[in-house]
């Protein structure tokens, strides 16, 4: 690994036309760690994202990821991306839609009906196993969503607004079940534009119009700008970047 | 009923055209190209099929002129030739291979003596003597043929007539070299099958595939080890299947339950129906891979039927459309297909006569399915 961090990014910029999504954006994230990308919408946190997993090539800059720069394909099989869209087979039921991932990561038989069970009662949907995805509630196909992003027992485990449409309760066995993973040795790079949920994470990375504008634990950066929470933080670095 | 609440949908519909410039030119470039080729390209009439001639007749001086004439060359000088254009030949064998080839529609052969024994029959129709033109005519496609024949009686009445030997010159058609008791619909059929495969599949493919995009499973697809050539050929292996199950139920349908003539191997027309819907699918993909949304996918839909619905020789026959036209059909897939069906099911062709259809078909699917790959590859991360 590159000086300890799975993720490095160094002035990452994408841009779409004459819409610059991502401007100089330099990220660091270490092994094991949660690291929350938080930010209002259009910050530029799924293109960061999307850029990691090699779906989108930058404009300029570089990234790492296990210290292979991207894109690489050899990198692929220790990565798991969860989409912010739902991006499952809606005529497919849950087994397959599970089945058909872990196949194309070349799990066995017996070791996809191994992580199957264990994923399906993270998120609590046993029960539904064999129902059409398609007939499954928002909040209930994002979680199925997010178990299709884990069946290989990925070590990098990028997920793009895991909590959207899920309720408080399974919320809060989530990050339980994140924390696991984190024990585990797995890095967790995510999403959010919930502020109490990024609470939670080791790390987070302020991203405000494509650039990085404070990275840290939320106690770093509440203590900094001598704020109560993450919230009035993220006003005042805000303000500040437009004063500058 | 509010006008005002009405006229915002009418008002939404008008904003999101001019939000989406392609679809708004599309809507009419579509229907103005298709009814510019219908109003160039169809004069409805067959023009301009070959047919040979083998001219035996050696002409016949009329006492006490010492130039000869001929009722065959007055018969071949008043052929229509809008129609027909005329290739002559020495030998009915070689005439014969001609039109058995498919290099002509026709042929007609005007036996030794024919002038001689038509005044001689003229002036006693008690004679011996025959004074008849044979024209025999590859009949599967049955309004080419059609057309022949009119033309050919047509000139042979004419010529005869100005030569005063009406009463003595006769036609004979009644030896087809291929497809004599054809009917319409043996003809239309075989195309419309083709058809019916081309757009189905063609229409299945590029709307599931597109699906794969809208709904974000191809961007979770693509950071799994799964490369875009083993996407495209799973694809293509699934549809292949259903598209082949399809067609053999059609053909089976139109050859045991409305008889369609099938002078050859059936199993050979199963592989062309069932190349064509491989075709249909490979193209489908790769103009799915062209298309970001839905909505440009049905764009591509309508752009590729219409042309081939007007050129691809599927429902009227090609020879109905003008000479300079007619090349442009060798861009229209189902147009390989549905040569190749009727010539096995009308003229009984095998495959060693219809192999170049077939390779061009394979040509056209397994560049479509390597376009499709590196269009994927190509706007994989930009």
């Amino acid at each position: 690994m590159h000086n300890g961090f799975v993720i490095e990014t160094k002035a990452l910029t994408k841009r779409f036309g004459k819409f610059v999504a991502l401007n100089g954006l330099d990220l660091s994230v270490e092994t094991g760690a949660i690291h929350g990308l938080l930010g209002p919408n259009g910050a530029g946190k799924t293109t960061s994202i999307k850029v990691l997993c090699g779906l989108i090539k930058p404009t300029s800059g570089e990234a790492y990821i296990f210290g292979k720069r991207v894109p690489d394909k050899s990198i692929l099989p220790r990565i798991g991306y969860m989409p912010q869209e739902t991006a499952l087979y809606l005529d497919l039921s849950v087994h397959h839609n599970l089945a058909m991932y872990g196949e194309l990561y070349g799990l066995s038989g017996k070791k996809i009906a191994e992580r199957e069970k264990d994923l399906l009662r993270f998120v609590a949907l046993e029960k539904w196993k064999d129902s059409p995805v398609g007939n499954l509630s928002g909040g209930m196909k994002h979680r199925v969503s997010l178990a299709c992003s884990m069946i290989h027992e990925p070590a990098l485990l990028f997920l793009d607004e895991p909590t959207v449409g899920v309720d408080p309760e399974l919320r809060a066995s989530f990050w339980e079940y994140f924390n696991l993973l984190k024990r585990a040795g797995v890095t967790i790079v995510m999403t959010t534009h919930y502020m109490d949920e990024a609470q939670h994470c080791d790390k987070i990375g302020l991203v405000r119009q494509g650039r990085v504008i404070a990275e840290g634990t939320p106690e770093s950066i509440t203590a900094q700008t001598g704020t109560a929470n993450l919230e009035e933080a993220f006003l005042a670095l805000s303000r500040r970047q437009v004063n500058a | 009923m509010n006008l005002g609440r009405t006229l915002s949908i009418t008002k939404r519909i008008f904003r999101g055209l001019l939000n989406d410039r392609r679809a708004l030119a599309m809507m009419f470039v579509t229907p103005i190209a298709s009814i510019i080729i219908f109003g160039v390209a169809f004069s409805g009439d067959i023009n301009s099929v070959e047919v040979v001639v083998v001219d035996l007749d050696e002409g016949y001086r009329i006492p006490p002129s010492s130039v000869p004439v001929s009722v065959a060359d007055a018969i071949v000088a008043n052929l229509d030739t809008d129609v027909v254009i005329i290739r002559r030949v020495n030998t009915e064998a070689e005439a014969l291979e001609t039109v058995k080839n498919g290099d002509a529609y026709g042929m007609i052969v005007f036996p030794e003596h024919l002038t001689q024994n038509a005044y001689s029959r003229q002036m006693d129709p008690g004679v011996p003597l025959e004074a008849t033109v044979r024209l025999e005519l590859d009949q599967s496609n049955v309004t080419v043929a059609n057309s022949i024949l009119k033309v050919v009686n047509e000139a042979t009445v004419k010529a005869s007539s100005s030569m005063g030997v009406q009463a003595a010159v006769t036609l004979d058609n009644s030896h087809a070299i291929y497809a004599g008791d054809a009917r319409l619909r043996d003809f239309t059929v075989p195309g419309i099958t083709v058809f019916d495969v081309f757009v189905l599949t063609f229409i299945l493919t590029i709307l599931a595939f597109v699906s794969e995009r809208t709904s974000g499973n191809l961007a979770r697809l693509r950071v799994t080890p799964l490369e875009d050539s083993e996407l495209v050929v799973g694809y293509a292996l699934a549809f292949s299947t259903i598209a082949v199950l399809q067609a053999g139920a059609m053909l089976a349908i139109i050859v045991l339950v409305f008889k369609v003539m099938v002078a050859g191997s059936v199993l050979l027309a199963f592989l062309v129906v069932a190349l064509m819907a491989v075709l249909s699918l490979s193209l489908g993909m790769l103009l799915s891979t062209l298309a970001k949304r839905d909505a440009q996918a049905i764009q591509f839909v309508t752009l590729v039927i219409m042309p081939s619905l007007l050129l691809g020789g599927c429902f009227w026959p090609l020879e109905s459309l003008p000479g300079w036209v007619r090349p442009l059909s060798y861009a229209i897939p189902p147009r390989y297909a549905a040569d190749a069906m009727r010539a096995v099911m009308l003229r009984g062709w095998g495959i060693g006569q219809i192999w170049v259809e077939l390779v061009a078909m394979a040509a056209i699917t397994v560049g479509c399915l390597a376009l499709s790959v590196f269009r994927l590859r190509g706007d994989r991360g930009r």
